[in-house]
């Protein structure tokens, strides 16, 4: 037995409870500090992120109770039970205690629950789905381009936001304060509808009907100054998985009106025609694929594509051209399959260059253009 | 030539080194033919991580001329460290240590546990195979939902993914066959006075774990055949516009994956509960609340599955969620009872000791951020994010690959009769403890701040420059880590100290012969009257009666 372990402090217990105190010190100093802002997700945006906020910080309180005082014990007794050169009887052979094993068996599963209890409490919240929506949008997510097709009432098209980007001009308006339905649609594999303002996902399955609705704060837009909301795709996709980003951007009703007005006559909109006199190729798509891997165009003169996309709707596809040194010369509007559609390019220098579907840049949509 | 007869020495005279590794059925040998042949693919799948680390450090694609690679690259480090490294390195030290710990001279069928070691460098080079193949190695992650994993041109098109699935086929067949030998053995093969409630908490573990095996992986069988199916002869099983459903693939999956995460802590768990004791001259706090808590986890295992599915619309949420919820507080106990036996004990900072530390601090961590995907609506915000990167690396690297360096510097010397060096010893775990935090802790801030899994590149402009660059100095520090323990093996193997029979003091029958042990592992045995056999004969009464001794040293 340890000698009188009770009757003195001992030098170990000294410093072992010092470096304990000083480990609890330092975890508050980062949070005190404003470090452990890092540890939060970011702003919540929409009020349904707000109640998913509210259940993080009960979840990240306990956790960081039971971290501390776990592991302080754990430090505490490296620190304060190190064997001694004079240590050669054994110490307490301390089987167990059914007691304790009660208690630590009780204690977490009243936390658990507890947990359990306000996790389904805010999920009923999140999850909530109203039959009266103010907006309906139903966002198809094909590999590799996010669409937005906004609807009526009904259930109709009224326009879709092919440009998923706002930097491009483009993004999923919505207006704030409002009931927003989001119904995810694939025609291919499996993506996710990731905001991380929203503190939400919800995975894009095909042949499943999958929606959620949110309300973006009235507090993040005024008449103006719209406020952009970074999204991505967050189920692994494929080659292109990275480049599926999109932007949700929370407008004021007025701006919300003025955005689908111009949505809709840009939709409907034809493309400005090809100089008259110019060479125009032909080239289609089908299966993820184009018909032609060689094209030729003469130097110094503008030419124009006559572009089919022969897949199915919702695979989109356009004929960007790159120069060998991988630039992007001219990067035209996708299309939907179905459709099809004259490029106008502008005259280039003599030289090899690359035409690319910039939706699927895979060796089936490459190939050499040649001008000389 | 001439005839002459043969001697009893001729017959009993060994085969030569080579020839005798390759044909060995014994279980000790084929125990560190597990270790070592995991061992060589943990290099191989580090390599892999190095690639990826090396291509999120900066923005913009640097190393890999296209996500593809890139693609590869993850998916192939996943299922090599899943598949290829710890369910195969634990059930190689329980290979070595299960019948030694019992008191039996060889698992129960020696020529099967031959046949599952060696279908594992066979599924491994299969797997590695794909990257000869036109189209390369299976890229769709280590999951290979459907219908990315289908064949398409956007998809899975070459016969890289056909080779993942055949390897983790001949791989889950290989676990399948260990999990029935050690069940075998547990159940049929103890020596006498080796009760179930006596027997060492690693075989508890490995008894657990063998069930789930055996349970979960045929279930895991029949999502790889049915996926063949699809992709070779025109099946539509995971085809959702033929018919077909592509939940229901990740519902079989995990339904064997989840059970597997138990499979790959367990044994760990198991290490870590003789070395703690060992080391802090304790008996383990709580025997067998530890058995019930293994018993528990295992059942509770099975009901946990679709929380790897919260954000697919297709699952019903509060029970899942309550499971796992519930599934936290058997892995409570067992971190209580840990730390209760190294409370108040006298510890002796040996390398396997200080590993098995390295495994409670950060287990804990990764019991903790656990809880945070638990609830529903925080998963929706942290699923398929870096988080829960940081969140399975805190439980598979920071708990099982610390508990299987413990296990390693443990029995080295029982393996091969000398003792690994200690101060490289400690090289090894102090650079490999700060660059595992420097990896994986940052990884909750990038998950946090919505950084998504598997992506090749990230906006200069995102806020994720700074983590990620930490991440990938730690994971270099982790691979530089690993450079001491393999001198160290090397030297120590020829030249390290002698260790004799028992050189930890240790409790288990493994520590009563000599080491490395004769075949059959025993020459005698001594008396089994507590879950302490070695630690009985060594202090006599004094540990079998140790209530008499009660007056000053009972629990608080």
């Amino acid at each position: 037995m340890s000698s009188s372990p009770r009757k003195r402090l001992a030098p170990e217990a000294v410093v072992a409870g010092g470096v304990v105190v000083v480990l609890i010190a330092l975890v508050l100093a980062v949070f005190f500090s404003g470090l452990g802002k890092s540890l939060y997700p970011p702003d919540a945006a929409t009020t349904q992120a707000k109640d998913v906020r509210g259940l993080y910080d009960i979840v990240f309180a306990l956790a960081i109770a039971v971290f501390l005082a776990v592991e302080g014990l754990i430090v505490w007794s490296i620190l304060r039970y190190r064997r001694k050169p004079g240590d050669v009887e054994l110490p307490a052979q301390t089987h167990g205690n059914n007691v304790v094993e009660i208690i630590w068996t009780l204690i977490p599963t009243v936390i658990v629950l507890y947990l359990f209890a306000i996790s389904w409490n805010t999920l009923k919240t999140v999850d909530a789905i109203s039959a009266q929506p103010d907006i309906r949008i139903q966002a198809n997510a094909s590999q590799f381009q996010w669409q937005f097709v906004y609807l009526d009432a009904s259930g109709k098209k009224v326009a879709t936001q092919t440009i998923p980007l706002a930097a491009d001009g483009g993004g999923m308006a919505v207006p704030v304060g409002k009931t927003i339905h989001v119904s995810l649609e694939s025609p291919d594999v499996i993506h996710a509808f990731y905001v991380p303002r929203f503190l939400f996902k919800r995975d894009v399955v095909p042949g499943q009907h999958n929606e959620f609705q949110f309300t973006v704060d009235p507090s993040e837009a005024t008449d103006g100054h719209p406020a952009i909301f970074r999204g991505q795709c967050a189920e692994l996709c494929g080659i292109g998985h990275r480049t599926m980003l999109f932007n949700v951007i929370g407008m004021t009703q007025t701006d919300y009106d003025a955005w689908l007005a111009k949505l809709i006559v840009t939709a409907n909109a034809t493309p400005a025609p090809a100089a008259s006199g110019a060479t125009v190729l032909q080239l289609a798509a089908k299966n993820i694929a184009f018909d032609k891997t060689t094209l030729d165009a003469a130097a110094g003169q503008p030419f124009a594509i006559d572009f089919k996309n022969e897949d199915t709707p919702g695979t989109m596809h356009n004929v960007e051209i790159r120069k060998a040194d991988g630039t992007v010369v001219a990067d035209p509007p996708t299309i939907d399959g179905g459709a099809e559609t004259t490029y106008a390019y502008d005259s280039l220098p003599a030289g090899t260059y690359t035409f690319i579907c910039k939706v699927h840049p895979i060796a089936q949509m490459t190939g050499t253009l040649t001008v000389k | 030539m001439a005839t002459h007869a043969l001697t009893p020495a001729a017959v009993a005279s060994y085969r030569g080194g080579l020839y005798e590794w390759l044909t060995t059925t014994d279980h000790k040998k084929i125990g560190i033919m597990y270790v070592i042949n995991s061992f060589l693919f943990f290099l191989v799948g580090g390599l892999f991580a190095l690639g990826v680390r090396a291509e999120l450090a900066r923005p913009g694609l640097q190393i890999f001329s296209n996500e593809h690679v890139y693609n590869e690259f993850f998916s192939i480090h996943a299922t090599v460290m899943i598949f290829l490294f710890i369910i195969p390195i634990l059930a190689g030290l329980g290979n070595y240590a299960v019948p030694l710990m019992i008191g039996a001279p060889d698992m129960a069928f020696p020529r099967i546990n031959a046949l599952s070691f060696w279908m594992l460098p066979l599924g491994g080079l299969l797997l590695l195979a794909g990257f000869l193949t036109p189209g390369g190695a299976a890229a769709a992650g280590w999951t290979s939902y459907p219908p990315l994993s289908e064949v398409g041109p956007l998809k899975s098109p070459g016969p890289g993914q056909d080779l993942w699935l055949v390897s983790l086929a001949l791989i889950g067949t290989s676990s399948i066959l260990g999990g029935i030998n050690f069940l075998v053995t547990i159940f049929k093969m103890r020596a006498p006075g080796m009760t179930l409630f006596r027997m060492p908490i690693m075989v508890w573990t490995v008894l657990v774990t063998s069930v789930l095996v055996v349970m979960a992986t045929p279930v895991l069988t029949s999502a790889l055949v049915m996926l063949f199916i699809d992709r070779n002869f025109g099946g539509h099983f995971f085809d959702p516009f033929a018919g077909g459903n592509a939940v229901l693939y990740q519902n079989v999956f995990w339904f064997y994956s989840h059970p597997a995460v138990y499979v790959m802590i367990l044994p760990a768990m198991g290490v870590v509960s003789e070395v703690l004791p060992v080391f802090s001259r304790k008996p383990l706090f709580g025997y067998k609340a530890f058995i019930f808590a293994t018993a528990g986890i295992g059942a509770l295992g099975f009901s946990v599955w679709a929380h790897h599915m919260f954000t697919t619309g297709a699952v019903f949420l509060p029970f899942f969620s309550l499971m796992t919820f519930l599934i936290a507080v058997p892995t409570g106990v067992k971190m209580f009872n840990w730390v209760f036996t190294i409370f108040r004990g006298q510890l002796t900072f040996s390398t396997p000791f200080i590993f098995a530390l390295g495994f409670l601090t950060m287990f804990l961590i990764g019991g903790i951020n656990g809880a945070f995907s638990a609830a529903v609506p925080v998963d929706f915000a942290l699923h398929d994010t870096y988080f829960v990167v940081a969140h399975l690396h805190y439980v598979l690297f920071g708990g099982s690959v610390f508990g299987v360096f413990a296990g390693i510097y443990y029995w080295f010397p029982k393996m091969t009769g000398r003792l690994l060096d200690e101060g490289l010893g400690k090289v090894h775990f102090i650079l490999m403890f700060i660059g595992f935090n420097l990896t994986f802790f940052p990884m909750h801030m990038l998950g946090l701040s919505g950084m998504p899994r598997r992506i090749a590149d990230y906006a200069d402009n995102a806020g994720w420059n700074d983590w990620n660059l930490l991440a990938t100095i730690g994971g270099f520090t982790i691979a530089f880590s690993i450079l001491p323990f393999i001198w160290n093996v090397f030297v120590s193997r020829r030249a390290g100290k002698i260790a004799g029979d028992d050189p930890w003091e240790g409790n288990t029958l493994e520590w009563a012969t000599s080491s490395p042990p004769p075949p059959y592992n025993f020459d005698r045995l001594p008396e089994i009257r507590s879950e302490r056999p070695v630690f009985d004969a060594r202090h006599g009464r004094l540990a079998v009666h140790a209530p008499e001794l009660t007056d000053e040293m009972g629990p608080a």
